[in-house]
């Protein structure tokens, strides 16, 4: 063999090992996707012939408040996910597991404030802990990560200050709070004898195989296109119906059902509970989506949704279904749950 | 590792369809809202969804969303070569294989083709079919949304939200123009008073005589009162992030029987002072009377921030 097909070959063998033969023609694969979003554009720009009025006003409301949910968390979306893709392609193997205390307590509350570095919200943090496990992390310290990254990091800190300042001690309630829960989650679940056990069957199975290094550099921009194509591929339809159920839940339930739980100390941190697992909407933005409770809500029903709402949502339960068991997953619901709720009633009766 | 072509239940068109989508929805999604986005921010007309201050930050962002969903199909390795499969347990890799089959498989359809075919189970028929359930469900739901992207024209929000928010519930926007401080304006700086600043004004006092004199001149969409069919109220929304917060502030307009001039949700530009109420049933106990009732246009931008 010459030398340049040598290095040709090592570099394939770098990259990840496709076999040539198996390479699809790129040129067709583009053009495809430049025609789609040219008929996109054209559709686009052709469809105000429709003119305005042709859904009645709820429907109408429901499509607006769907598509401004959507173009709102869009953008955060993708920034978390050119973050993840940093961190796991561009980052050195030991970047975030290296230089970590030993001493466990310390150690996950080091990891609570990992999320300084990774300001992606919670459904881009289930990738990202599933990988520091196979990177290294116990299943307690993954769960420390998990709950409290999209709370403990800098986006959901600025939009959470630019919702609520200082006001009502829901911003400290809120951090503290998050830090709280993560680390009691992490130090309940490091007592446990068996943490494999926490695991779905297919993730611990996928732990216990070794794993395999190597990337040259034109294979990690490949890395980067595919780890996108793969989030975006989770992330967007999971956007797109979650953004449905909140346009549908703000469209179908009067403001003032809510508003009549708001003034009692106890129901109004249960009701904001529930809209916040039902809402799913990620940490990033639910600061100001909950803005406008505010006035009629308590500030602990409000402290006890942006504490919630991160951790545990039905969008989150269903994530975090790939990694943990059920069961795992009904005892960290309750743990949170009551803990968020205690949290709100401090917040009521207290502040 | 288990191959997709070599899956028990063998290669079936449904399969074929579900694979193709699940590799491809997350380009296809993003170039969607991408091309919607850019649209509408090249017409301006992003602001009936968001806030002008998250204009350039989410411009930015999907421009990079789309520059990346091409640089997917330059260099994402095809279908037959399919990276999960060959990398499963690469250190990049964490669990796509699985992550990639959806919030609850909401979204889908391989979390049903693929997970029994990787790792045998005893197959549940009721779960598998509340499952495919599921996913037929959240395909529908995410391709409803993504055709009223691209299909659908940009609007507002309509007085059914209006109604449903409960017009001036909001007190934290309210609060921007103090009576102090308007006392002392001058004639021209009330001409200038928008629909939030009358709204505020009039929340926070109901004393009469700070209004005599004084001519509103504003302009905002018609939502019907709830509790007096002469009162209507001239609105506006008030965004603070997006439009999911938008909330409505409004100033009372007594119209005798002013169903047979104007219609809900219809732009108006009203001026005229301001006088007792007097209807018995609303409970706003100052309203504006109109002098004159102009329809306009909507303006094109609809929301005060």
């Amino acid at each position: 063999m010459t030398a340049p097909l040598r290095e040709r070959e090592a570099l394939r063998r770098a990259g990840h090992e496709h076999a040539p033969s198996r390479r699809s023609p790129r040129g067709p694969l583009l053009a495809v996707g430049v025609g789609v979003a040219v008929v996109l554009l054209v559709l686009r720009l052709a469809s105000p012939a429709l003119g305005p009025g042709l859904l009645p006003d709820t429907l109408q409301d429901f499509v607006t408040l769907t598509i401004s949910v959507i173009v709102e968390s869009v953008p955060f979306v993708l920034l978390g996910i050119v973050l993840s893709i940093v961190v796991q392609v561009w980052l050195p193997q030991s970047f975030f597991t290296s230089w970590l205390p030993r001493q466990p307590l310390l150690r996950r509350a080091v990891i609570s404030f990992l999320g300084v570095f990774l300001p992606v919200c919670e459904c881009g943090n289930v990738p990202l802990a599933r990988g520091l496990v196979l990177k290294g992390f116990t299943v307690s310290e993954s769960m420390t990560f998990l709950l409290a990254a999209p709370i403990l990091n800098p986006i959901t800190i600025i939009t959470t200050h630019q919702a609520f300042g200082w006001s009502d001690g829901i911003l400290v309630a809120r951090l503290a709070g998050g830090f709280l829960i993560a680390n009691l989650v992490g130090w309940l679940y490091s007592r446990h004898p068996d943490p494999e056990s926490l695991l779905t069957r297919s993730f611990a199975a996928e732990c216990a195989l070794p794993q395999q290094h190597g990337h040259g550099g034109a294979s990690k921009l490949r890395e980067s296109v595919e780890l996108f194509r793969r989030e975006m591929s989770t992330m967007m339809p999971a956007l797109f119906v979650g953004a449905a159920v909140a346009g549908g839940i703000q469209t179908a339930v009067p403001r003032s059902v809510l508003v009549t739980l708001g003034s009692n100390p106890v129901w109004s941190v249960l009701a904001m509970m529930v809209l916040a697992f039902v809402i799913s909407l990620c940490s990033n933005v639910d600061a100001f989506f909950v803005l406008p409770f505010a006035s009629t809500f308590m500030p602990g029903g409000i402290a006890a949704f942006l504490v919630f709402g991160p951790i545990i949502d039905v969008k989150m339960l269903a994530l975090l279904r790939t990694t943990y068991r059920p069961r795992t997953l009904a005892q960290l619901t309750l743990v949170v749950a009551l803990t968020s709720a205690a949290i709100g009633l401090v917040v009521n009766y207290v502040a | 590792m288990p191959d997709l072509a070599r899956t028990p239940r063998g290669p079936s068109r449904l399969d074929a369809v579900s694979r193709l989508a699940d590799r491809w929805q997350g380009v296809l999604l993003t170039l969607v809202v991408g091309v919607s986005t850019l649209w509408l921010s090249a017409t301006g007309q992003l602001v009936l969804y968001i806030h002008p201050r998250y204009v350039v930050f989410t411009v930015v962002m999907i421009a990079v969303g789309m520059v990346l969903s091409l640089g997917v199909l330059v260099l994402a390795p095809s279908a037959r070569d399919d990276h999960g499969h060959d990398h499963g347990h690469d250190h990049d890799d964490h669990g796509h294989d699985h992550d990639g089959h959806g919030p609850g498989g909401l979204d889908d359809g391989s979390a049903v083709g693929r997970a029994p075919a990787e790792r045998p189970r005893r197959p549940r028929r009721g779960r598998a079919a509340a499952r495919t359930a599921a996913v037929a469900a959240g395909a529908l739901v995410t391709t409803a949304v993504a055709v009223s992207l691209v299909v659908l024209p940009p609007a507002t929000l309509t007085s059914a939200t209006a109604g449903q928010r409960d017009v001036n519930s909001s007190t934290a926007s309210l609060a921007g123009t103090s009576v102090e401080d308007a006392a002392g304006a001058s004639a021209d700086a009330y001409a200038a008073f928008s629909v939030l600043d009358w709204a505020g004004l009039l929340r926070q006092t109901s004393d009469l005589s700070f209004f005599e004199g004084k001519t509103a001149d504003v302009v905002g969409f018609v939502v019907p009162s709830g509790d007096d069919p002469d009162v209507f109220y001239v609105s506006r929304f008030v965004v603070t992030c997006c439009a999911v917060d938008a909330q409505p502030v409004g100033v009372p307009v007594h119209l005798v029987d002013w169903r047979s001039q104007v219609s809900a949700d219809e732009w108006l530009d009203v001026s005229g002072g301001f006088q007792p109420n007097p209807s018995s049933t609303s409970s706003d106990p100052i309203a504006l009377v109109p002098d004159s009732l102009e329809e306009v246009g909507q303006p094109s931008d609809p929301y005060l921030y």
